[in-house]
């Protein structure tokens, strides 16, 4: 017996992208060479970092410190492009750092029993502390030279930017791994039901720390896609990305809980979250809409994932039956 | 089981913690004094208390909310929030009382809001009230714009300039004053001790006839009103409402009351630990600024404490786990 | 005494020997011994709390013993996890499911384990999940026990009885050669016990042993091939099924004559004070009626997932009824939450104390007046400490609770006197009506008996007493009148002067 449901969240979700693409291509310039371009390479780091939040989602936790994590990671691709260094040294020694950093967060947690967010939250005031007492500048860089932008402004046929493919390839290796190994199915085991992950022999402990350190690795690439465009970086400016990444993340179906959720929901809500940000700003909405609205998809879409609608369905029933009644 | 081998109730936080902190409050005093000698001025001691006047009344609800198992990560953005309605209102209608009803009404429906989202959906406090925040943060920039409001009149100004005989900070009053009710509700009150259950288990209590979801929604509405309140007494010492004057709170709050020695899981907690908590926190900022020390690193300095706290928490917890197995076996 | 049936010990599957576990406080197993046969269904039944679930747990690595040896096909067995139990083919089937309600079911079976190939043009330096091959496996495997599951459902879109199976399709796809059945049958319907038992069969047919954990006695002569009793931890007995009868094995669990364990006081019972008709909670209550009178015990019998707890919840305002009438003194009421409940007299006391009976990390007196601080309280909201040490000195004397004071915390205290507190916390709200759900369950013998002449009292001050129990000893003992549920629905009422154990097993089963 072998039936596949056609409308799966992640379908619908898709239909939804394309809808939005279409309602924007229709009533603003969207669909131009610029609108296309502008969103690939706005949009290519969302994806990497929904998708590196998703995974630490997966296993029942999060990470408020996203955002700085990536200032690190800029910080120090910067400062050793400034130096001289050639990608192929300062791209693995900035994924390095972001995953030290994420790593962090993830043993003391789980070492200390402290709940994620809290630690998180901790740490995101750490970063932005250290940047302004530790690095020169607040870790500001600027002039950098073609060593560090050529890849970040790269493009092909001078249409598909080069990071955009990355973001792309990124996520299709990360789906292929939450399908095909051990590792993906680890996650939302230890989301989904500690005791039994236990039972069947998972190590949560591990497990977590070991997401965070995959979670570190893509923040530093979700960094690198973000700094390798622009000839400064400013690390304090990363603050805030994280609550991108999470309400990409809810948007595309990933249950805040922990336990379930797909990465291709993630990519999908990385594009959601854009246009309706793209949207707002064609409607002439000021920049700092942006929190307000990031707020409210956050709270609606977790609301969609983790309410029992049956349950709601009976109750309200219930409470019509009883005014009537009356 | 002997009489005399059974272990006794102890309060769960035993004086021990809550002298360790005040230990550790008179040890910061000696070391900016032995610093920068100016810090044992009285005029610069009592200063001490009164910059602390909105995170402590804050600190308070909060220790309330974090009691329960919850948290409340918006309370920076409500107090920006109120306060910058507190600036346009005023300056639409050059009304204080129309204006400070205005803040206090605002600053409660944000609570309520939070409350209503924790009590009545399955989203989690964490969730909510950092979604909550984002809404909060970009609501106050919507209404102010690129605006900065000041220009308020002197008699306003007076709910946070004026000294007690000639010396003590009026904040420090309405901090001590609130700091007395807080500690008589949750130690001696039904308020407290419903919380501190539905911290240990929710369950329980619903299952003993209490609306624990009541309970929830008072408490996150009173932590509005108190965000309310630490707007106006804000408002009163700095007379500029922006929108990034509480970029920061939400961070000394929260490690107000995770230094005072309450759980984060919920159900132990102590006012008292969170009173000795928030005046550390102001003699770290005072002495921070005595130093020169940017507001930067201070809020490194938070955050590392706040880790610190979390983890000594947790290690002490896990030592009085195994000392009582070892007690019963 | 000792197994009379002793085979060949090289024959033997599995042999345990002398094992001994301990508690704080409690001897959970002392000098256990079981052994299990090739292609043998081996039940092992005892009470509630007789250890049953703690040997099942060291079998499988979730405790290690303090003492004992086991020894798996002649070969000494030492094992350190579920996992480690599952590579050596023991699988165990907990009676609190295990499984990942988000994944499919092929994800749940071979969580952990799964197979793998080599991930093509890699030189087998990376391996993925092989899917076709688990497939192949899980169909094979569901296929064996004659069931058809979609392997590609969500498991928490399943039934109690398919992820029952989803659970064996887990065990099996280890190639398991022994299965532990943890009171398999709790949640299930009739229909869904005769396909498990079915599927037991089958499985005996292919050469996997079993033990088969139950008090059903009459599943353990429709399944089992021999039968072990336990009782307070200790081997009581062993011997093939046939031989053996429901007499016999009822007096080895209980260990002595039925009669006379808890003096019955007869009282004058008065008139009805509580009624309830016709009580439907769609798909778990069924039409319920009952009437309680005062001074009564009216117990309820019937096997787990009879809707005991379902009914006793829906009397006391818990949940909402779909329809049906509740009628206080004649007079009609509508309970839209338990505080209602409780301010008409009523009162629920639940079966398990650490979830919802008790805040175990605070004091006997913080727990007994849980429910009544706005009555004890002054303006404020301020509590009256000398009015609640005086409501708690008096119940800790009147229900004899041992600890130093009041000040106590809940979490030291032995099982019985957690359980009084639960009583105290209740009783401290003046009800008429208790609603005791499995008031015994997990406490010792002398604290039993204890609660026994607790509830005895209670009836003969007047109270009436509603009391859910699944140890029939009990019902028989204590009840006025018994009403036996079975699947949602009354299935009859029995007097005093008729009650038998025989008969209400007729009506629950």
């Amino acid at each position: 017996m072998k039936h596949k449901r056609i409308f799966t969240r992640e379908t619908i979700l898709g239909l939804i992208v394309l809808a939005f693409m279409a309602y924007l291509s229709l009533t603003t310039n969207f669909a131009s060479r610029n609108g296309f371009f502008s969103m690939m390479l706005d949009v290519s780091p969302t994806i990497v970092g929904a998708i590196a939040m998703s995974l630490v989602i997966f296993t029942g936790n999060i990470d408020i410190s996203a955002g700085t994590i990536l200032g690190f990671v800029s910080y120090t691709a910067g400062e050793l492009a400034m130096s001289g260094a050639p990608m192929v040294l300062f791209v693995p020694a900035a994924i390095v750092v972001g995953m030290l950093i994420a790593g962090l967060n993830g043993w003391i947690s789980v070492t200390f029993r402290v709940p994620s967010i809290v630690v998180t939250l901790a740490m995101n005031m750490v970063h932005l502390g250290f940047y302004a007492t530790f690095l020169r500048n607040s870790g500001w860089i600027e002039n950098l030279g073609d060593n560090f932008t050529w890849f970040g402004r790269g493009m092909f046929f001078n249409l598909v930017p080069y990071i955009f493919i990355v973001s792309l390839v990124v996520a299709a290796i990360f789906i292929f791994i939450m399908r095909y190994s051990k590792f993906g199915k680890t996650l939302y085991a230890v989301g989904g039901n500690r005791q039994a992950a236990i039972y069947a022999g998972i190590n949560p402990d591990r497990t977590v720390i070991k997401v965070y350190l995959v979670e570190g690795f893509l923040l530093g690439i979700a960094g690198l896609l973000k700094a390798m465009t622009r000839s400064d970086v400013l690390p304090s400016s990363f603050q805030g990305r994280e609550m991108t990444f999470i309400a990409a993340a809810v948007v595309g179906g990933v249950n805040i809980m922990g336990g379930s959720g797909k990465l291709i929901g993630a990519l999908f809500g990385a594009l959601l979250v854009y246009m309706l940000s793209t949207a707002m700003i064609y409607m002439g909405f000021q920049d700092y809409y942006q929190f307000a609205l990031q707020g409210v998809i956050i709270l609606i879409a977790v609301f969609i994932t983790v309410t029992d609608f049956k349950a709601l369905k009976h109750n309200l029933r219930h409470a019509f039956a009883a005014r009537e009644g009356k | 089981m002997a009489k005399q081998n059974v272990k006794r109730k102890r309060p769960l936080i035993g004086m021990s913690y809550q002298g360790a902190l005040l230990a550790l409050l008179v040890f910061l005093i000696v070391l900016f004094g032995l610093l920068e000698p100016v810090f044992f001025h009285p005029n610069v001691l009592f200063n001490v208390t009164a910059i602390i006047g909105e995170i402590g009344i804050m600190a308070l609800a909060m220790t309330f909310i974090i009691t329960t198992g919850g948290i409340d990560l918006s309370v920076g953005y409500i107090l920006q929030l109120s306060a910058i309605v507190f600036g346009s209102v005023y300056g639409s209608s050059h009304s204080l009382a129309q204006a400070i009803a205005a803040a206090m009404l605002c600053a409660t429906a944000c609570g309520f809001l939070n409350g209503i989202i924790i009590s009545k959906t399955k989203i989690p406090p964490l969730v909510t009230t950092l979604a909550t925040m984002n809404l909060y943060r970009g609501l106050s920039m919507i209404v102010a714009g690129s605006q900065t409001y000041s220009g308020f009149p002197e008699g306003f100004k007076q709910i946070s300039t004026i000294n007690l005989f000639g010396i003590v900070p009026i904040q420090f009053t309405y901090f001590l004053v609130l700091f007395l009710a807080f500690a008589l509700f949750y130690s001696k009150g039904t308020l407290g001790r419903n919380l501190k259950g539905i911290g240990f288990n929710e369950q329980v209590l619903v299952f003993s006839g209490i609306n624990t979801k009541r309970s929830l929604l008072f408490i996150y509405t009173l932590c509005g009103f108190m965000c309310g309140l630490g707007a106006l007494i804000y408002l009163g010492r700095l007379s500029a409402a922006t929108t990034s004057m509480g970029n920061d709170l939400n961070l000394q709050v929260i490690t107000a009351v995770v230094l005072g020695g309450t759980s984060i899981m919920g159900g132990i907690g102590s006012v008292a630990g969170t009173f000795i908590g928030v005046l550390i926190i102001g003699v770290l900022r005072k002495g921070f600024t005595l130093l020169n020390f940017s507001g930067n690193i201070f809020n490194f300095t938070l955050g590392v404490i706040l880790i610190i706290a979390l983890v000594a928490f947790a290690l002490l917890e896990e030592r009085k786990r195994t000392s009582q197995r070892r007690l019963k076996g | 005494m000792e197994t009379k049936t002793e085979a060949r010990s090289d024959d033997l599957v599995l042999r345990i020997e002398g094992i001994y576990k301990s508690f704080p406080g409690v001897n959970a197993l002392t000098n256990m011994t079981i052994d299990l046969r090739p292609a043998e269904v081996h039940a092992v039944c005892g009470e509630n709390g007789a250890g049953k679930s703690t040997l099942m747990k060291i079998i499988t690595g979730i405790y290690k013993p303090d003492r004992g040896w086991m020894k798996l096909n002649g070969e000494s067995l030492d094992i350190d996890s579920p996992i480690d139990a599952y590579s050596r083919g023991i699988a165990i089937i907990f009676q609190e499911t295990s499984l990942f309600p988000d994944l499919t079911v092929l994800e749940n079976i071979f969580m952990g384990h799964e197979l793998k190939k080599p991930l093509p043009g890699t030189a087998r330096l990376i391996s993925i999940l092989d899917y076709p091959a688990m497939r192949r496996k899980a169909k094979e495997i569901f296929d064996r026990l004659g069931m058809a599951v979609d392997l590609e459902a969500r498991v928490a879109d399943l039934g109690v009885a398919t992820k029952q199976m989803v659970e064996i399709a887990k065990a099996l796809s280890f190639d398991s050669r022994i299965l532990i059945l943890d009171e398999p049958t709790a949640a299930l319907t009739n229909k869904e016990v005769d396909t498990l038992f079915e599927t037991i069969r089958k499985l005996k047919a292919h050469g996997v042993s079993m033990l088969y954990i139950s008090h059903r006695l009459d599943e353990i002569f429709q399944i089992a091939d021999r039968v072990t009793v336990i009782r307070d931890g200790e081997h009581i007995n062993t011997e093939d099924v046939a031989k053996v009868t429901k007499d016999e094995l009822v007096s080895w669990m209980v260990g002595r004559v039925l009669t006379n364990l808890y003096p019955k006081e007869e009282f004058e019972i008065g008139e009805v004070v509580f009624e309830a008709r016709g009580i439907v909670q769609a798909g778990v209550l069924k039409g319920i009626d009952l009437e309680l009178r005062k001074g009564e015990i009216l117990g309820i019998s019937g096997l787990a997932g009879a809707g005991r707890t379902e009914l006793a919840l829906a009397l006391c305002g818990f949940t909402r009824l779909d329809s049906g009438r509740i009628l206080l003194d004649g007079k009609e009421r509508h309970f839209a939450n338990y505080r209602q409940a409780m301010d008409n007299g009523i009162v629920y006391i639940s079966e398990d104390r650490q979830k919802y009976g008790l805040v175990v990390p605070m004091s006997i007196s913080e727990n007994i007046t849980l429910p009544l601080l706005a009555k004890i309280s002054r303006g404020m909201g301020i509590i009256d400490r000398a009015a609640e040490r005086e409501i708690n000195d008096s119940y800790m004397e009147r229900l004899a609770i041992k600890a130093p004071d009041g000040g106590f915390v809940v979490n030291n205290l032995s099982g019985g006197n957690q359980q009084k507190v639960s009583v105290a916390k209740a009783l401290a709200t003046l009800p008429r009506i208790l609603v005791l759900d499995e008031p015994t369950r997990g406490v010792d013998v002398g604290a039993k008996s204890e609660i026994h002449r607790i509830i005895s009292n209670l009836a003969k001050d007047g109270k009436s007493i509603i009391m859910i129990s699944s140890d029939l000893p009990e019902i028989l003992g204590m009840s006025d009148r018994v009403i036996v549920m079975k699947t949602g629905s009354k299935m009859g009422e029995l007097m005093r002067d008729a009650l038998s154990q025989e008969r209400i097993l007729e009506l629950a089963l």
